[in-house]
């Protein structure tokens, strides 16, 4: 179900559209980046660190050089030393000139190791199997240290983010409060497709076949390590096996192709194990929070305070940035989230789907529950008690917030009326049920974009830009704005993306992507009508001879004069009379993020989960049985495509709260459940049944489609509504995510 | 094992798709890597190497296995069937409509193999509710979350 507000009517953008890039994902006709064959391309295995702290003494790859087909055992001194990129996180803002990365010692730069996989030498042979027996085969000696494994998480000095009145005092004063800690463990992307680089120089110009969820910034970062023009190198990631985050940004494993393939004249494929994926290629880190509420006793909020320290590398300063949705939630007039690192030996965490707000909101909506727990109130009450008047972390209006439609939709789909607020007084089948609900909210921005659109006499239009679809339907949605504009089927619409040589898109990130694409395209589309235009009328042979260009208009995908009422001539034909293949435009548009001025809205999409959780306290069995998600992201693009987000971000949401947790060994350093097996996500059968409604609002403060992005939402608040539920069935309120389940057997 | 200072081969018949390869091997090599590094044939994917995703999944004789815990030489005339060999020229095997139909997937790298495992569900005794069919599935991560699409489509082929 979804209701349109205000909505002009469409015929393709709101409508459920198969992916046209489907046929090829069914027929395995894709090419993913580790699909690609390059003649003479050879093989690369890395060897990571066996401790998490120390230096290497010594690397033995005598025997491993004289194995059958082994071209070279790499390290560092085996090739002239890589630069360092260089990153700065602002310049994402910068269509052509992003240049960032997490990790940011370039490999093989000394001989300290600080992470356990970190790579200290990569074997590169013939056939995989020969490199894979060559990198087992090389011996590393190393004079190892203690790791900084602490799990718990303290931080030296504590950054304020944001601050409103006094909440100390407010606090001190409060008839009902509640001061709690949520820990949530290590989380691993873990996307099916294993990060690989296959890259090959031609000369001086280097093309990387990449799994990236951002060509551009990935060349940017390649070409200057390598101290190379930007121009020289191609990068190339048509279809993602999807990456949550993990393959936002450059990671080691890159460079080290490029460098073994230079040094070896080569095409290299460099494909990381699984294990690997829990070493060098980022995480969401441990976190731990500290949630204080003061309320008032009709639930009123009268201070918030919201403390976070998350675990990062030693060379690094990755924040999880977890107060990003606090300040503007709820309203309270004292307030302060504040932050902090430890720094621990482990790989340079990363952006995980939702990063910062996930987390964030799992403790601060864990921390409402408890509230109105202790307030005695209802609640999805309590929530519709303190809703603001405007984000008053930064003082502005918000650009559309439907939050309480959410609410008390999402309270009438789930039957939340029924809820009987004893705990564990709700049975069905022999079964204990808990019910439980949680907020969400996810920022709404804009990355800079180009796009380029051509219009063909045989009818069909190209659009092209250099972004990438990692699962999410940029592909389809793309072909949507286009067919759209020009009037045409969706099937008439070739989409080129995931390719340098294109013009400059954004990363993947941020559930941004949609948003960004809409005004480059529609200013593609106008200029490439000018175009048009401009052709139509200075062509003795076309159907508007002698007109002016002024005169004449381009909409629809027509071409119409703009006086008398001769009829409108579709760009086909029209090019057709012109004797023209094709003309095209190209579009560029600003984006919002990060911001270059203060913005005059908060732009943000909310939403509410209601889930059922069913208990079964023989057998220690706990399920998530059944999610009501109500979200508010503005217009939905695709129907079909956004429903399946925000399902598997439920379904993540499921893999947080009861499974997903990367341990490290206290002793080594080494993330010991470094496997599917061992790191559990969820699976068919851990699925709920699941309803997602979107109520669509435009939000054209953002583009004028109104679309806001739904990649990430649906994790927010997944994880708290899952535990509140538990705590409803159970009467045991569990802090610490995934949820054990001795702790539930008390 | 193996020496890996030595370059053994093996000689090893493969039918794939309805094509007979015959391949001089380096023993260690996986159905998976043969399929994908030797015979290009790219669309079966690789997730873990260890039989805990499904992406590998292939068809040997008719039923479902993980490439990549087989060894190729073991498979010395056996009938094997991958993603390309699902379809009948251009018409799309009814679960590979049904996939595409119900946006069963998202990233679509898992598809391949849950397709395969799908298919090879159709002849498995496996009862009639989603339950049983997410069960059956349970072995084919998608970590794109895609459930519940994917159990749409199944019991869509299911029930025709
Ligand atoms: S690659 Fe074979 S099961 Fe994962
Ligand atoms: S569609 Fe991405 S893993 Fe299943």
């Amino acid at each position: 179900m979804s209701a349109t507000a205000e909505a002009p009517p469409m015929r393709i953008i709101g409508h459920p559209q198969p992916r046209i890039e489907g046929r090829l994902k069914v027929t395995g006709a894709a090419h993913y980046a580790a699909d690609h064959h390059l003649p003479g391309m050879l093989y690369a295995v890395p060897v990571g660190a066996t401790i998490a702290k120390g230096t290497i003494a010594a690397i033995d790859a005598r025997v491993a050089e004289q194995m059958p087909g082994v071209r070279a055992v790499l390290r560092r001194g085996s090739f002239p030393a890589l630069a360092a990129a260089k990153p700065d996180f602002a310049s994402v803002a910068d269509l052509e000139g992003t240049v960032y990365v997490d990790e940011r010692r370039p490999p093989f730069d000394d001989d300290t190791v600080r992470y356990y996989g970190q790579y200290v030498a990569l074997a590169v042979a013939d056939t995989l199997e020969q490199a894979k027996a060559a990198a087992d085969a090389v011996r590393v000696t190393y004079r190892a240290e203690a790791p900084e494994v602490d799990p718990a998480l303290t931080a030296g000095e504590m950054t304020v983010k944001s601050e409103r009145g006094d909440p100390d005092a407010a606090f001190a004063a409060a008839p009902v409060t509640v001061d709690q800690r949520y820990g949530m463990a290590t989380e691993t992307h873990n996307p099916i497709e294993l990060h690989a680089t296959i890259a090959a120089w031609e000369g001086d110009s280097l093309t990387v076949h990449e799994a990236t969820q951002g060509v551009v910034n990935h060349r940017n970062v390649l070409a200057a390590m390598f101290g190379i023009p930007r121009e020289k190198v191609q990068v190339i990631s048509r279809y993602l096996g999807s990456g949550f985050g993990g393959k936002l940004f450059p990671w080691t494993h890159s460079p080290l192709a490029a460098a073994a393939s230079r040094q070896l004249g080569r095409p290299v494929k460099l494909v990381l194990s699984r294990p690997m994926m829990f070493h060098a290629v980022g995480q969401r880190p441990a976190i731990t929070q500290r949630i204080r509420l003061g309320a008032e006793r009709d639930g009123r909020l009268t201070s918030l305070r919201h403390d976070y320290v998350n675990a990062t590398s030693l060379l690094d300063d990755y924040e999880e940035n977890c107060g990003e949705a606090t300040p503007h939630m709820y309203a309270t007039p004292n307030l302060r989230v504040a932050s902090g690192l430890a720094k621990r030996s482990i790989g340079t965490p990363t952006s995980m789907r939702g990063p910062g707000a996930v987390p964030g909101l799992y403790a601060l909506e864990s921390a409402m529950d408890e509230l109105a727990i202790a307030l005695d109130m209802d609640p999805v009450a309590l929530r519709l008690k303190n809703e603001p008047p405007l984000d008053q972390g930064l003082g502005l209006p918000f650009s559309s917030r439907h939050f309480q439609e959410c609410l008390t939709l999402g309270a009438e789909r789930f039957g939340w009326a029924r809820r009987d607020r004893r705990i564990g007084s709700m049975a069905r089948d022999g079964l204990t049920l808990g019910w439980g609900m949680a907020a969400c909210s996810w920022l709404a921005e804009r990355f800079p974009c180009s796009a380029r659109v051509e219009l063909r006499a045989d009818g069909t239009a190209r659009v092209a830009a250099a972004v990438q679809d990692i699962g999410t339907g940029t592909y389809t949605i793309m072909a949507q704005m286009v067919a759209e504009a020009l009037a045409i089927p969706l099937s008439r619409v070739e989409v080129a993306l995931g390719d340098t040589s294109l013009p400059a898109g954004p990363v993947s990130g941020g559930s941004m992507m949609s948003a960004s694409l809409v005004a480059p395209i529609q200013a593609a589309i106008t200029r490439a009508g000018e175009a048009l235009v401009a052709l139509a009328a200075g062509n003795p042979a076309a159907p508007f001879a002698g007109a002016k260009a002024g005169a004449l208009r381009f909409a629809e995908g027509r071409v119409a004069a703009a006086e008398g009422n001769r009829q409108a001539v579709p760009f086909d034909q029209l090019l057709r009379a012109l004797g023209q293949e094709a003309v095209s435009g190209l579009g560029r548009a600003e984006g919002t993020f990060p911001p270059k001025e203060k913005p005059t809205h908060s732009k943000h999409s909310f939403g509410a989960h209601f889930v059922e959780v069913t208990w079964q306290p023989e057998l220690a069995r706990l399920r998530v049985s059944r999610v009501v998600s109500v979200i508010d992201a503005g217009r939905i693009l695709n129907p079909l495509a956004a429903r399946n987000q925000i399902e598997g971000s439920i379904v993540m949401g499921v893999g947080m709260a009861l499974f997903e947790e990367t341990d490290y060994d206290p002793r080594s350093g080494a993330p010991v459940n470094a496997s599917l097996a061992d790191y559990v996500v969820a699976t068919n059968a851990d699925a709920p049944a699941m309803e997602v409604h979107f109520i669509e609002y435009p939000d054209t403060h953002l583009n004028a489609l109104g679309a806001r992005g739904v990649g990430e939402i649906g994790l927010a608040g997944t994880a708290a509504a899952i535990m509140n539920a538990v705590y409803h069935a159970t009467g045991i309120r569990v802090r610490d995510l995934p949820v054990k389940l001795e702790q539930l057997l008390g | 094992m193996p020496d890996p200072h030595s370059e053994v081969q093996a000689a090893v018949t493969l039918r794939v798709n309805g094509a007979e390869h015959t391949l001089s091997i380096d023993p260690r090599t996986t159905l998976l890597d043969l399929l994908r590094e030797t015979l290009h044939l790219t669309g079966t994917k690789k997730g873990c190497d260890h039989g805990q995703c499904g992406a590998c999944t292939i068809h040997v004789n008719g039923r479902r296995v993980n490439a990549c815990l087989a060894l190729a030489v073991a498979h010395d005339r056996d009938e094997i069937r991958t993603i390309e060999g699902l379809a009948e020229g251009d018409r799309l095997h009814p679960m590979q409509a049904a996939f595409l139909q119900k946006d069963a997937y998202q990233c679509g790298y898992c598809t391949a193999g849950q397709i395969m495992s799908a298919v090879a569900l159709l002849d498995e005794p496996c009862g009639p509710e989603d339950a049983d069919v997410r069960e059956l599935m349970s072995g084919n991560i998608c970590r794109c979350g895609a459930y519940a699409n994917i159990v749409a489509a199944i019991q869509q082929v299911r029930g025709s």
